[in-house]
């Protein structure tokens, strides 16, 4: 047994407590300098806690701490990592903390108000709207990621042409082998080996296998057949044919180890994993590849953008990459707080501007100018508890 | 009682100085009454807990339930795309893969339980029990990983065609071999449920009085036949509630399994066929389901699941009491 | 019966008795060759999964990576530091609320028999049987959303719904095996039951309680699934950034993952031992 008793066991204690205190201090020092040490904005910022100007930058000495939490989709959590990041380099007293248990989770989340910002792959419905327990939701567009199909076929060339017909006849198991004079039609490529096609598809609900089941739709009557349906579905609709791998690793591990397989991943991963990608057919009768450049050029033809027209798969123009979608950020639009209504406006701003310089490093594409001014005119809507606009342009 | 013989275990002997201690304490009403209402708050609470949770998996599924009816229990579809959730198909895929993992998980497990408390040199004992507790520190979605990873190109290149080539027992396994299966998934549910059966069972077997083994050689018995018919006999109890949490773990398990198990939701035709059970498919539609019915058919599979783990507890104990009884230790070897 | 008969008798029985006993001795060694491979078994995929596991983590693995705050991918520098006192908040919190729990449930059951305890033991094994993910998602309908918050406390309260059946089966076990008679001799010579119950069955059986109770605590130190509902981030814990690195496509970000998996499995390891070690002195130093 240990005894304390006497002055020895005292002033051990003491010099334990006052090393604990020492450390803590010296802990707390090093946390609190680690994101002030950056130079200040001009002297002439206004203080942030009332700086409603959404894209000026402010005093952020003078801010309050705000921690941020959001919920929502799991892909776009690298994105979202390194963009918040950034800001809490500028803006030290800004913390956002985002939790990437799912689209679906996201939508809950903000219904209840769990959490200041959700983000899904795919914006609410009007029945999620409605059960929204604090009013409007705003959706945000804040990234644009694009949907790759890649395969790992010995001796096939990189970017093998294929279209829609050809995609639904490897995932509905029409076509079984990548000798097939189908794919040969298609792809103009005669000499791909024989060897039996081993189609793996997400076994989780998943923007990918949403788009691309929308892209099917739109292209293969026979794909329409196979369903049964002709509305697009986050969960893959055929499921008992080939494969189902859990999240875009699942997908990506298969894929990589096994001869003959094809998939489709989340672009950026692809690109991370120097995947071999097939070019698509899109409407305009060019067999594109993915890439930064032709993802984002798809998010361009989205002129009329908004919650309820969301769709930028197998949009028209030349060289766009059919297979694209946005992912959206839902706030509510009246904030009872305003110091918090204030760092949240602002970060979504930052996120939709600044932010998406991160974007392209990620394998994802930046928002195009007219998606980002919907993004930052949608922001403004934001209400403070009074219920007028917080937030001047 | 043995508490006075040279071959006492510690534990023994630490317990008789305990009853000593007790004995000299004087027996209030206040401290019994204390006591009994302290162990009554402690079961109480874990009373509420299992309650609650009941209520709030009845209360989430109930939408989707209703608008199912019964029928979902046995309902041979599930296509999430297609609006139609009937769990047939994974109740059939759950109790198989359970099964299947069980097979490989018993034998070896007791075995290995057996080398730990009986064969084994004591140096060798102790750390290698640790060791093989720590499979059970491995993330599931790290055992998922690996088996993606390293077990997949193996079952499907090396693995499932040698199988397949047996004969008598081939046909069990034939078909093409993609990798992820059922099989995959029941090894990489026996090797997450290993840990517990070899704990569990070391610590009953380890529990059987010296007194047994010794009776059963001084009657002229081998080593490994004490073993076989003095302490492992002895052992039931604490080797029924290890399977049971085998089986309980082996039929939740979730992440890792939809992992290596190729998702697909129709009946498997073979072993090295790909599957699904009530745990994948949980654990693949939660996060994008749409709130509201999708999320509601989810927590029904929840329920489904815990009704199965209600009907397969209920009928390992039947088989049991069929068969001879709980017995605890020395009380039921003498007998 | 003739002495020659009876000496032949005899020599009949004994060469039986050899034959049985060559026969049994085949068997057992057999028997015992089988269980030493068995053991290799058990042991053998730990070992695959260390192997692998340190093959893809190891070069992450530094003291910087110990202790530094987490970067995103491409950011030098980061670390694991949050992730892993968060883990050691939440198992201590768990831990907090479960062993007293299972401990006094598992008393109440080895005391007590009849239906209650039947039942009680019962909905043990049923919930034993209930994914992670829904357990995770109870915590989330019952501490998440009435706050409006993520919170350690909810997430440790998930782990401890998750560790509590099997705690309580493996104590109740535990107890039953080692201290029956002896409990029994306690309260038949009129010891109080609660003095009883801590001086005999707890410190009796305190050595396989903590095997038990070491093997829940490894189980749900290994769980994603209930900390995804409950905690604001990843890098609030372990698992929780295994899980969400080891997903992502960046090489960085998978290493990392390994390496935290390293980082856990030290982690659970030196509890084990830690706790085996304090049980095996507090057992020897009460004779």
């Amino acid at each position: 047994m240990i005894t304390l008793s006497g002055t020895r066991g005292r002033k051990n204690t003491l010099v334990g407590l006052s090393a604990l205190a020492l450390v803590s201090v010296i802990a707390a020092c090093g946390s609190a300098s680690g994101g002030g040490s950056t130079p200040a904005a001009s002297a002439t910022a206004s203080p942030c806690a009332s700086n409603t100007v959404l894209s000026a930058t402010c005093d952020t000495k003078t801010q309050a701490a705000v921690t941020l939490t959001g919920a929502g989709a799991n892909s776009i959590e690298p994105f979202f990592e390194t963009v918040f990041y950034g800001y809490n380099q500028k803006n030290s007293q800004t913390t956002v903390n985002y939790s990437p248990a799912g689209s679906s989770v996201g939508v809950s989340d903000i219904q209840q108000g769990t959490v200041n910002f959700g983000d899904s792959e795919i914006p609410m419905t009007s029945s999620q709207l409605a059960a929204a327990t604090g009013g409007t939701v705003l959706q945000i567009p804040v990234d644009l990621g694009g949907v790759a199909i890649s395969y790992n076929v010995p001796g096939a060339p990189a970017n093998l042409k294929l279209d829609g017909s050809t995609l639904a006849g490897i995932f509905d198991g029409s076509i079984t082998n990548w000798d097939s004079p189908l794919i040969a039609a298609v792809s103009g490529v005669s000499n791909l080996p024989n060897l039996a096609i081993k189609a793996v598809h997400r076994a989780d609900a998943s923007g990918p296998g949403y788009d691309l089941d929308q892209y099917l739709i739109d292209t293969a009557p026979a794909w329409v057949t196979a369903i049964g349906t002709s509305t697009p579905s986050r969960t893959w609709p055929l499921a008992t044919v080939g494969i189902g791998e859990q999240l875009n690793t699942g997908v990506a591990t298969y894929v990589s180890q096994t001869s003959g397989s094809v998939g489709f991943v989340e672009y950026g991963y692809a690109l991370q994993n120097g995947f071999v990608n097939a070019a698509i057919l899109d409407a305009a009768g060019a067999y594109v590849a993915p890439t930064e450049a032709s993802i984002a050029l798809a998010g361009a033809q989205a002129t009329s953008l908004s919650s309820t027209n969301f769709n930028v798969v197998n949009e028209t123009g030349a060289g766009v990459y059919p297979l694209a979608n946005f992912s959206w950020t839902l706030v509510y639009q009246k904030q009872s707080e305003t110091t918090t209504a204030i760092a949240l406006g602002k970060l979504l701003d930052w996120v939709v501007t600044t932010g998406q310089q991160d974007a392209a490093a990620l394998g994802y594409a930046p928002l195009p100018a007219n998606v980002a001014s919907l993004a930052q005119k949608t922001i403004l809507e934001i209400e403070g508890s009074t219920g007028t606009p917080l937030f001047s342009s | 009682m043995s508490s006075d013989t040279t071959g006492v275990l510690p534990r023994e002997g630490v317990a008789v100085s305990g009853v000593r201690a007790a004995l000299l304490q004087k027996r209030t009403r206040l401290g019994e009454h204390a006591y009994t209402v302290v162990r009554w708050g402690g079961a109480a609470v874990f009373a509420a807990v299992v309650v609650a949770l009941l209520i709030s998996v009845a209360g989430s599924s109930s939408q989707a339930l209703t608008r199912s009816g019964v029928g979902f229990l046995w309902s041979g579809t599930w296509n999430p795309a297609a609006g139609e959730y009937g769990a047939g198909i994974l109740v059939v895929g759950t109790l198989l893969t359970t099964a299947v993992a069980m097979v490989i998980v018993v034998p070896i497990g007791l075995g290995t339980a057996a080398f730990l408390s009986e064969l084994a040199p004591g140096w060798l004992a102790g750390p290698l029990s640790t060791l093989i507790g720590l499979l059970a520190a491995v993330p599931s979605i790290v055992v998922g990983l690996w088996g993606l990873i390293v077990l997949t190109p193996i079952f499907a290149n090396q693995v499932e065609p040698f199988l397949a080539s047996m004969p008598l027992l081939g046909w069990l396994f034939r078909g093409e071999a993609y990798g992820p299966s059922v099989l995959l998934a029941s090894v990489v549910l026996a090797v997450m449920t290993l840990p517990t059966m070899v704990a569990l069972s070391r610590t009953a077997l380890a529990a059987v009085p010296v007194a047994d083994r010794e009776a059963a050689l001084a009657l002229g018995a081998t080593r490994w036949q004490a073993v076989r018919k003095a302490v492992i006999p002895a052992a039931r109890s604490g080797i029924q509630a290890a399977v049971t949490l085998a089986v309980g773990r082996a039929m939740g398990e979730s992440i890792a399994v939809a992992m290596v198990i190729g998702n697909r939701p129709a009946l498997p035709t073979s072993l090295t066929a790909p599957g699904a059970t009530l745990g994948s498919a949980i654990v693949n539609q939660f996060a994008e389901a749409s709130p509201g019915l999708g999320t509601s058919s989810v927590i029904a599979l929840g329920a489904v699941l815990l009704l199965l783990t209600v009907a397969v507890n209920a009928g390992g104990q039947a088989l049991l009491r069929s068969g001879g009884g709980h017995r605890a230790g020395t009380a039921g070897a003498l007998r | 019966m003739t002495v020659a008969s009876a000496l032949s008798r005899r020599d009949l029985v004994r060469a039986a008795a050899q034959r049985s006993l060559t026969r049994r001795r085949i068997t057992g060694r057999l028997a015992q060759a089988l269980c030493a491979v068995a053991a290799v078994a058990s042991v053998a995929p730990l070992v695959a999964l260390l192997y692998y596991t340190i093959s893809r983590g190891a070069q992450v693995l530094s003291w910087s990576f110990l202790v530094n705050a987490p970067t995103p991918p491409g950011i030098p520098g980061g670390g694991i530091s949050t992730a892993i006192t968060g883990s050691a908040e939440i198992v201590g919190l768990a831990l907090v609320i479960a062993i007293p729990i299972a401990l006094l449930a598992a008393l109440f059951l080895f005391e007590r028999s009849g239906r209650l305890a039947a039942a009680l033991r019962f909905s043990a094994d049923v919930l034993a049987g209930v994914p992670s993910i829904i357990i995770g998602i109870f915590a989330y309908a019952l501490l998440v959303l009435p706050l409006h918050a993520f919170s350690n406390l909810a997430a440790a309260f998930a782990l401890a719904v998750l560790m509590l059946p099997i705690m309580i089966r493996a104590d109740e076990e535990a107890m039953r095996t080692i201290a029956l008679d002896l409990w029994e001799a306690g309260i038949a010579l009129g010891a109080r039951r609660g003095r009883v119950a801590r001086s005999v069955v707890l410190r009796g059986a305190l050595p396989d309680l903590v095997t038990g109770n070491l093997l829940a605590i490894a189980r749900a130190v290994g769980e994603t699934a209930p900390l995804l509902f409950t905690l604001a981030t990843p890098v609030a814990a372990m698992t929780l950034l295994i899980y969400t690195d080891g997903t992502q496509a960046f090489p960085i970000a998978q290493e990392t993952a390994w390496g935290t998996a390293l980082v856990l499995l030290a982690f659970v390891l030196l509890l084990s031992v830690a706790a085996k070690i304090a049980a095996w002195r507090i057992s020897r130093r009460a004779r």
